[in-house]
This record gives structure tokens, sequence and C-alpha cells, in this order.
């Protein structure tokens, strides 16, 4: 068969220049492509080995606010942690917390993709939940939940037993879709999934990915498939593509990083990621906007797609997402069925009173990320908190959604936005001035990248 | 069965705003400042970047009016800084003011 590799450099510029020109514009929309994401596996992935939370478990003398109130929490990422964390720290010790989470720790999707580049072990970015358990009193159960019971308020666990709550927080993160009329054509059995991996979870699969990355010749070809937005941010795919360019120019020259984007052109950092694929990486990445996969025969490990066909050594295809199952089966998602439909005021879902959904699986124009789905855990535990005490949630909800985003293995850059409540269409949106990325790549912004991680991760988990 | 469990819960929420009357309502800016902790730490008083609590409400605000004022460049505070009106900063800056500065959340 004849290797129909793409060449397609002068649609690339195109692409390219128009995605550049839609910078401006970008500016002023309040999605942020780089569809974040906190929260927990929803693929029931466990790890022998996590590292204890970065802090010593000193207890905090809980607040005595008369409140009373029990609250179970499903999902221990980024979203889910925080809110469990909150409840107690602002509730106060009236306010039971009971986190559900079937694996015994979290693993960051943040920094994950340096993983793929040997800059860091999946272990460094393993958290447990020790220290909300000792500093906070948050209750911790690893385990499942497989029923909800809205009327009578008790969810049952795979284990047989029930937990009663007045409160019900979902924050299971995100479930990938693999299928048929739905997914990615031809990856709809394991084994096709086992060979073409989407390594969005960090876990067992980055470690996988990583040594299909090593295994691969000189002058070999990797490509990356992106869904339509809006999908989980982190790990992030401009810069997955960005680091696995940068590794394979320094270890396996002669490769090429092919980028087949659903989107119709680079949805986060439009500056930052233009001038990596048409400069930095200049003679590796290929960037194809507006691109429909046809369908990945991994038996020939060719992509049949609107930009041809492309026989590659790797292929790592990201599948669309829809909100975590426990969401899904809860019948609590918006009639496409994807995200859950909340109150943006106080995450409570539209469909079920005393429900609560949070992270990855909320359906608003924030970004799905692990930095914006702990403020959503804030958000969530403020309002659960007033209700308690028979308050309204907070009218003017502010968030904001940061992060920064390696170019090369020694350089970064960043991405912000603030978002405050809008009366008007009663959602959050984006402030436009705040909605900016870095000017420039530097090794400043990569060393204040693990700065933020470290802070972020403290602040969630300890 | 709900009805009963709803008017409980709901008496109880009434009792406890009786009880704690002073604290059923969150201090002023909590939540708002609470946008800080992801880089500054829990209440502002670290692990991450500056500790930014227990300075004075005038300093920190100046401070956060001066960020926002300057172009970004490539200062992430500077951009994250305009996302807030002057009201709203200044709610954020009296939080944190009151915040002990020990990176020791145990109080």
């Amino acid at each position: 068969m004849k290797d129909d590799n793409l060449d397609n450099a002068q649609l690339i510029r195109r692409r390219l220049l128009q995605a550049a020109g839609l910078g401006s514009l970008a500016a002023m929309l309040p999605v942020l492509g780089c569809g974040g994401g906190s929260t927990a596996d929803d693929g029931g992935v466990s790890f022998a080995q996590g590292r204890s939370s970065p802090t010593t478990s000193t207890t905090t003398t809980l607040l005595q606010t008369g409140l009373s109130g029990r609250v179970v929490v499903v999902g221990g990422g980024m979203a889910g942690a925080a809110v469990a964390k909150y409840l107690r720290l602002w509730g106060g010790s009236g306010v039971s917390v009971t986190l559900v989470e079937r694996s015994p720790s979290y693993t960051s999707n943040i920094m994950s993709n340096l993983v793929l580049t040997g800059q860091r072990t999946l272990g460094s970015l393993q958290y447990k939940y020790d220290t909300l358990a000792s500093r906070y009193g948050v209750k911790r159960l690893q385990g499942e939940v497989v029923a909800i019971d809205p009327v009578g308020r008790k969810v049952t666990l795979a284990s047989g037993g029930t937990l009663a709550y007045d409160r019900l927080v979902l924050a299971p993160g995100v479930e990938f879709i693999y299928e048929q009329g739905v997914g990615i054509p031809g990856l709809e059995s394991a084994a096709a999934q086992a060979r073409v991996l989407h390594a969005w979870q960090a876990g067992p699969q980055t470690t996988a990915l990583r040594n299909q990355i090593t295994a691969m010749p000189s002058g070999g070809v990797f490509v990356l498939t992106i869904p339509a937005k809006p999908y989980r941010c982190p790990p992030g795919p401009y810069e997955r593509a960005c680091l696995v360019a940068d590794w394979l120019k320094k270890n396996r020259p002669g490769s090429k990083v092919i980028i087949l984007d659903a989107n119709p052109g680079i949805t986060a950092e439009v500056h930052s990621f233009t001038d990596a694929f048409m400069n930095v990486h200049a003679g590796v990445t290929e960037y194809h906007a507006k691109v429909t996969i046809n369908g990945i025969d991994t038996s020939t490990m060719t992509v049949d797609s609107s930009v041809g066909r492309i026989k590659a050594n790797v292929i790592n295809a990201i599948p669309p997402h829809r909100a975590g199952r426990v969401v899904t089966a809860a019948g609590l998602t918006d009639p496409a069925g994807r995200w859950a439909s909340v109150n943006q005021l106080s995450y409570e879902s539209k469909v079920a009173a005393g429900i609560h959904v949070i992270g990855d699986s909320a359906g608003t124009a924030q970004p799905k990320a692990g930095h914006i789905g702990n403020q959503l855990g804030k958000v969530c535990a403020d309002a659960i908190v007033r209700a308690f005490g028979g308050l309204p949630p907070d009218a003017a909800p502010v968030t904001n959604s940061a992060c920064y985003s390696p170019i090369t293995m020694e350089t970064a850059s960043w991405l912000t936005a603030v978002f405050a409540y809008d009366p008007g269409t009663q959602a959050m949106v984006a402030v436009a001035d705040s909605f900016r990325e870095a000017a420039a790549r530097d090794g400043g912004n990569f060393s204040n990248m693990s700065k933020w991680f470290n802070a972020l991760m403290s602040e969630t988990f300890s | 069965m709900r009805l009963l469990s709803t008017a409980a819960w709901l008496g109880m929420s009434l009792l406890a705003t009786a009880a704690g009357a002073q604290t059923a309502a969150p201090p002023a800016g909590r939540l708002l400042a609470s946008n800080c902790f992801q880089c500054h730490g829990t209440n502002g008083a670290g692990p991450g970047f500056d500790s930014i609590a227990g300075k004075s409400v005038d300093e920190i605000y100046k401070e956060l009016r001066e960020m926002r004022s300057e172009n970004p460049g490539n200062d992430i505070m500077k951009a994250h800084a305009r996302g807030y009106t002057d009201e709203q900063l200044r709610q954020i800056s009296t939080y944190l003011s009151q915040q002990r500065s020990s990176s020791s959340s145990s109080d």
C-alpha cells in the first residue's frame, strides 16, 4: 500500500493564518476551548502507589457555625476534593461530608504530558485523600455509586450499602465516547482501543503512550486527533503536540507530528500555538483544522480523514466526551445527553433538586479544567452552606481559569480568564478584558508552571 | 416522605439560622477572594506564589489596581486582575487583610 503521508503545507499555512486572524474574535468568545477539566477518573483505573498529600496533616479546628447537614460527594478529582474540603472549612463541624471515589488516589491530568517526554513520573502526579480526612474530617469511602434515589435522598453503593444525604454533589469527570455512530469509527472494540490510545485520563495509558513514542523510529509519524469542543482541556492537545514534537526532534530526527483537529481552528492560546506550529516546531508539526475522521484502521495503522489517508507509527486519538456515567445514568443531562444542566449560581441540577453537578460534567461555558474545577467546588460549597443556613446562593459568583502550557521541553506559555455570572443569560460568561494569553513563551513561564501546579494541588488536596 | 424530610430540614435550617445568626451569612468577600487561593494557598497564606494574607486593605487594593492598569505582557497576574471591578478588588482586599499570614491553616 502506498504511504500517503500528508505534506500539505499550503493548506496548513492558510488555516493557521485563518486561526491567527480569529485571535481577536476568539478573545471575545466566552468559551475557552482548552476544555479544561478536573476530576476523577471515570474509567475505573486504580493505582498501586500514590504519594501522600504534599503537606503535613495538622488538624484544622473547624468553625462552629451552628449549621448541620449531610453531604455526599461522588468523585475525588479537582472539583470533588475542593467541594469536600470547603464544605467542612466553611460549613463547620456540623456539616458531615462523605467523599466516595473508586480510586485510592487521584492522578493529575495537568502536567501529565511531561510523562510522555520523560520529564515527570506518573507517581509524582498522584495525590491521596489522607489530608482531607485528617485535617478537615472528610469521611473517605473508597467505592462506587451505582444508583441515586433523588426522592428518598440516598445513594446505593456497588458494595450494596446506602448513604443518605441532604445534598448530593456529583463530580465524576468525563466519560469517553466510543460507541458506533458517535465515537471515532474503527475504535469501537477493546482491541482497537488498546492499540490506539487516548492517554487522556492520566494513568496507565499515559505510560503506554510514552512507550509507543519511544519505540518510534527516526523519520516516524505521530498522529494526534482532537475532538470538537467542548472537551476536557488537561492534558491539553496542542501542548501534547508541542511536547511530542520537541522530544521527537531531539531523539528521533526527521519525525513528524500531524495534528488533525475537528475544530475550525486552534481553540486555545491561538497566538502561542500558531507560533509553535509555524515557527518553533516548523518542519515537525503539521496542523489541520476542520478535519473529519472517516475511520482508523488499527491493523494498518492508517487514519482515513477529510485531509487524506495517513499511515502512522503512533496514532493518539482523543475521543469525544460526555458527562461522567453517574450523571448520565441519573438523567441529569441536557437534551443532547452530553452535559448536566445546572443552575450556575449553585450548580444544583435543573432536573433534580438537592443534586449538584460540578467540574467537567457541568454544562457551562467555563473550561473543563482543574484550576476552574477547584473554583466550581468552592462556589458549590458556599451555596450548600448558605442553603443549610436558609440563605440563597451568592447572586454574583466569579470564577477563574488559569493554565500554563509547555511549548517546548523548557519553555511555556499561559492562558487565563475570569468568569462572572450574567443575570440576563443566567450563565457564567468570560470577562473579555481578562481573557488573555502570554505574550511569549519563555523559561520563566515554565518554572512558574511548576509553582502553579504545586500550589493548585496543595490547595485542593490539603 | 419527602415532604416530611424537607419540612424537618427546613425547620433545622431555621433553628440553625436563629442559633447562629451571626455565622449564617458567610463573611463578605470570602467566595470572591477564594479565586486567589489556587495560586496563593488557602486564605491566601500559601504555599504558592507571594503570600497575600494579612497585609493592609489599602496595600492589597493599591497593588491589585496597579496590576490591572499595566500591560500584562508575560505576567499572568496583570491579566487576571483585569477580571475584577474596583468594588470587587476592594472586597477581595478586605477579606485577605483579615486572614493570618502564616502558611499554616491550622487556626
